[in-house]
């Protein structure tokens, strides 16, 4: 049990490869949470056109109903993580679930530090 | 009497071509010298010519008059000259002994081996006169406007651009002929392509200099006779891509460093960067050929059909995934055909 945990502790901290750079580097997802929305999306990429050509046999009005009922089992089966709605746009450096631009991929409180520095290119506060 | 007039042209024109050729050879084979002193020789005939330009056209107009009378006569006016007699037999048209004496004078003139320069010049004259004469046969030429044109564009080329036109369109308005306005460049390109040829050839003839020595051809053998390179060539490897990859010392560096990797565009910006699509719009657009393991009528051709529609519409797509999501389905049904039968 305690090694099953350490195994994936372990797998679950990636390590980023050592690279001469001076930036700040992370190797590990913020929590938990971060990394299961990481898994969500890497299933939903997979599983991305086989969701889409079942929807277009259910979403029809010209094919016997029965075979949509088919369809939508067989759409029913596949992993529910595979599904892009369960994604959530995190903050990519805290995780937060709410309150994250969507172009910077930042909570509000991140963007907000590194644009009072200078460090979001061409943002700059507002006077008008 | 027309026809066999062409017929003697073609012939003299074919004639002067061979000998053209034979001329030139005949320069480079009798010259031992080093390739330099050739060139002295071409480019001091070259001054020849131009400094003769003027007495050279006076020459052409004298032998419009001569020409009937010259060109039966035999080749006579040469004595200086040993080797070309054979050939000037041939065409049948001598030098003008005028020219011949001026050659000769220009010749002693020069410092360099005479006879060769004399005759060397006395080709370039002859190849003046040949080309001369095939645009007199050829068409219908007023030289005199024609010399008076080249005469006109050497002293002013820039200028009278548009004046230059409306001369030439004047006269050709005036005298209802055909006038040959590229003589002039003819001539150019004739005597750049000889210089040309006489430069390849001299380079491909000297004797090698013995400076670089071939290289050994190396026997490529096989890259590794593992299968594999071994993890210590690998680690090996990582170790020296990690010490000469330096960190960049300016942004100019970080830039390239940073196109290397990916992270920045190349400029200026090429909106099809990474995609590769060699297909053509009617593989995009055309996919009913795709549709022919499906049934004919029913509603999964209907569908199909519509399938088709849309992705014929879809600019993001490749055909390769349009070809997939075509073959998945045909699979699809494939498997529930049983299912569809009970229907």
């Amino acid at each position: 049990m305690a090694a099953w945990a350490l195994g994936w502790a372990l797998r679950a901290a990636r390590q980023v490869l050592p690279s001469p750079c001076t930036r700040q580097a992370r190797s590990y997802y913020v929590d938990w949470r971060m990394l299961r929305d990481v898994k969500r999306r890497k299933l939903a990429y997979e599983y991305a056109d086989e969701r889409l050509r079942i929807n277009a046999i259910r979403k029809n009005t010209i094919l016997p109903k029965e075979l949509q009922e088919v369809a939508d089992k067989e759409i029913a089966d596949l992993p529910r993580d595979s599904c892009p709605v369960r994604i959530r746009n995190r903050c990519v450096l805290t995780s937060r679930p709410r309150g994250v631009k969507r172009r910077w991929r930042l909570s509000r409180i991140v963007f907000r530090h590194f644009a009072d520095h200078g460090q979001m290119s061409g943002i700059q506060r507002a006077m008008w | 009497s027309t026809s066999s007039v062409l017929s003697t042209e073609k012939d003299e024109s074919t004639a002067s071509k061979d000998s053209t050729a034979e001329v030139t050879s005949k320069s480079q084979e009798g010259t031992p010298e080093t390739p330099k002193q050739k060139l002295l020789d071409l480019i001091g005939n070259m001054k020849v010519e131009v400094s003769y330009r003027k007495k050279l056209q006076q020459l052409k107009t004298r032998e419009i008059k001569k020409q009937a009378t010259n060109k039966l006569e035999g080749p006579d006016s040469e004595g200086s000259v040993l080797q070309k007699t054979a050939e000037d037999t041939q065409r049948g048209k001598p030098l003008n002994p005028e020219l011949v004496e001026a050659a000769s004078a220009v010749a002693s003139s020069l410092p360099v081996n005479k006879k060769q320069t004399e005759s060397e010049l006395l080709a370039q004259l002859r190849r003046h006169e040949e080309t001369t004469d095939r645009q007199k046969r050829g068409g219908t030429i007023n030289i005199r406007n024609v010399i008076s044109e080249m005469a006109v564009k050497r002293q002013s080329p820039a200028q009278r651009g548009v004046r230059r036109s409306n001369r030439i369109s004047l006269e050709l308005d005036e005298d209802g002929q055909t006038i040959k306005p590229d003589r002039f460049v003819m001539k150019c390109c004739e005597i750049l392509n000889i210089i040309f040829i006489f430069v390849y050839r001299s380079l491909k003839v000297g004797r090698r200099l013995n400076i670089f020595t071939k290289a050994s051809t190396e026997t490529e053998n096989a890259l590794k006779t593992v299968s594999s390179p071994t993890i210590w060539d690998l680690e090996f490897a990582k170790e020296v891509a990690a010490i000469t990859a330096q960190p960049p010392r300016n942004g100019f560096e970080e830039m390239i460093q940073w196109t290397k990797e990916g992270i920045l565009w190349e400029f200026p910006i090429d909106n099809e960067a990474g995609m590769e699509d060699d297909a053509e719009f009617h593989e995009h657009i055309f996919l009913e050929k795709h549709l022919e393991d499906f049934p004919k009528h029913g509603p999964i051709r209907h569908f199909m059909e519509l399938v088709i529609c849309g992705l014929s519409k879809n600019p993001y797509l490749s055909v390769k995934q349009k070809i997939e999501h075509i073959e998945w389905f045909q699979k699809y049904f494939e498997e529930k055909k049983e299912f569809l039968q009970e229907i």
